[in-house]
């Protein structure tokens, strides 16, 4: 089984286990105190990502320490529809948000890492960085919705649309607003509404889709 | 929304961006709101603040025909009356449990909010549709700056290259709703959706330096 060296409130580890959810796969997850125990930085996870970061997805001899890559690593395993197709198009466009995303982190990350754990930084730097993302994203996908698309590379979402939507989706964690994002707001929610979606704390289903809890009358 | 008119219709989003049976969060000079439409397709605006816990109601979620708050499930009709209290599910909740509402029509593909009390209908947008919203750190001076053009009483911007709609909900913000001719191509509508981008940097320059003062 795939081990992911894991932490619950890193929106780069929940990517991979979103993606994991989504194709059916099953991760052996391994707890990392990340926070406050920097156990990233310790001589163990060091061995094996000597940069530092998390997740780590170790499967046999493959170690990745890239989140887009086990996205690819997953959905090329399990469900291939998930990557870009045979469209020259389609296969640039999933290049470049999953690149992006790395800006996503850079500056949504930044200023979450800040507001949360106090991480150093310059957060009306990180902030209006994360704006500046999230104008181009909004654009992007007011651009896709114009081509009949749904999602950021195609009318079905693929691995570039779930390297991009933790940090979206936690942007407030950060100070930043996604209430001026309407097209971002419908993206999320198409997101939320695919079969096997998992949350993370921050980021829930939508309760709509499940049925109304009904309690006995009398019984409060 | 012209600036200073005691009573207008002000066009908050588009209809668009709000599916049935969803909820997104919208403003006018009062205050942030919960703009949701229900699974049959009615539009209701109440005031972004749960009456229990204080919470956004535009954080929650609609089920059928009314607006639950994601907190404790409270329920609430367009009207604003609460319908339901989970956590006692025998009561009938008392009619002094309500949101504050606001007036909402639905003209031309926007969805518009009365302030005040303005006579008549939202203003007809004449031949044009809306494509996209987008909010902008700049007031209406500063944009009308970036267009070189003024807009009128409605808010309507008509420019040589580009048309738009403005709303404006707090000093120094201003959400801009993007308007093509209705028989526009696709890629005449993506041209004006990425003009505006030029146009809202443009506006924000003007903005922070002061120049539209």
């Amino acid at each position: 089984m795939m081990k992911l060296y894991d932490y619950i409130l890193s929106p780069s580890c929940y990517k991979v286990r979103l993606m994991a959810a989504l194709t059916g796969v099953k991760l052996d997850l391994r707890a990392v105190d990340f926070h406050p125990g920097l156990e990233h930085r310790g001589p163990e996870l060091l061995a094996l990502n000597p940069a530092g970061s998390i997740p780590i997805l170790e499967d046999g001899d493959l170690l990745l320490t890239e989140s887009s890559a086990m996205l690819v690593y997953l959905a090329a395993k399990a469900a291939p529809g998930w990557l870009a197709g045979s469209d020259a198009e389609e296969a640039a466009r999933v290049q470049q948000w999953l690149s992006f995303s790395g800006r996503l982190t850079a500056s949504l990350g930044g200023a979450r890492l800040h507001e949360m754990l106090l991480r150093p930084g310059d957060i009306g730097v990180l902030q209006s960085q994360g704006i500046a993302a999230l104008r181009e994203l909004e654009l992007g996908l007011v651009e896709q919705a114009e081509r009949g698309k749904r999602f950021l590379a195609a009318d079905r979402p693929t691995v570039a649309d779930i390297a991009c939507f933790p940090y979206v989706a936690l942007a407030p964690d950060g100070g930043v607003s996604l209430d001026p994002y309407p097209a971002i707001r419908l993206w999320s929610r198409a997101l939320r509404s695919l079969k096997g979606f998992i949350e993370m704390p921050g980021i829930h289903r939508l309760h709509e889709l499940k049925p109304e809890p009904q309690l006995e009358a009398g019984g409060a | 929304m012209p600036s200073g008119t005691a009573s207008s219709w002000v066009p908050v989003a588009l209809s668009s961006d709000l599916p049935s049976g969803t909820v997104m969060p919208a403003r006018i000079p009062a205050g942030p709101l919960a703009l949701w439409r229900s699974q049959s397709g009615h539009v209701a605006a109440s005031a972004d603040r749960c009456p229990h816990r204080g919470m956004s109601l535009s954080h929650g979620f609609v089920r059928g025909e009314t607006l639950s708050c994601i907190y404790h499930g409270w329920s609430y009709g367009q009207a604003g009356n609460c319908l339901r209290i989970p956590a006692h599910p025998g009561l009938t909740p008392p009619e002094a449990i309500r949101t504050v509402t606001h007036p909402v029509a639905e003209a031309d593909g926007v969805i518009w909010i009365a302030v005040g009390e303005p006579a008549g209908t939202p203003p007809a947008l004449a031949g044009l549709v809306p494509l996209r919203s987008l909010a902008a750190f700049a007031g209406i001076a500063a944009i009308e700056a970036a267009a070189g053009t003024r807009a009128n009483a409605a808010g309507l911007l008509e420019a040589e290259d580009i048309r738009l709609l403005l709303s404006s909900a707090r000093e120094g913000e201003t959400l801009i709703h993007v308007l093509v001719e209705a028989d526009a191509s696709p890629a005449a509508r993506i041209a004006a959706a990425r003009a505006a981008e030029g146009l809202r940097r443009k506006a924000e320059d003007f903005q922070k330096k002061g120049a539209a003062r």
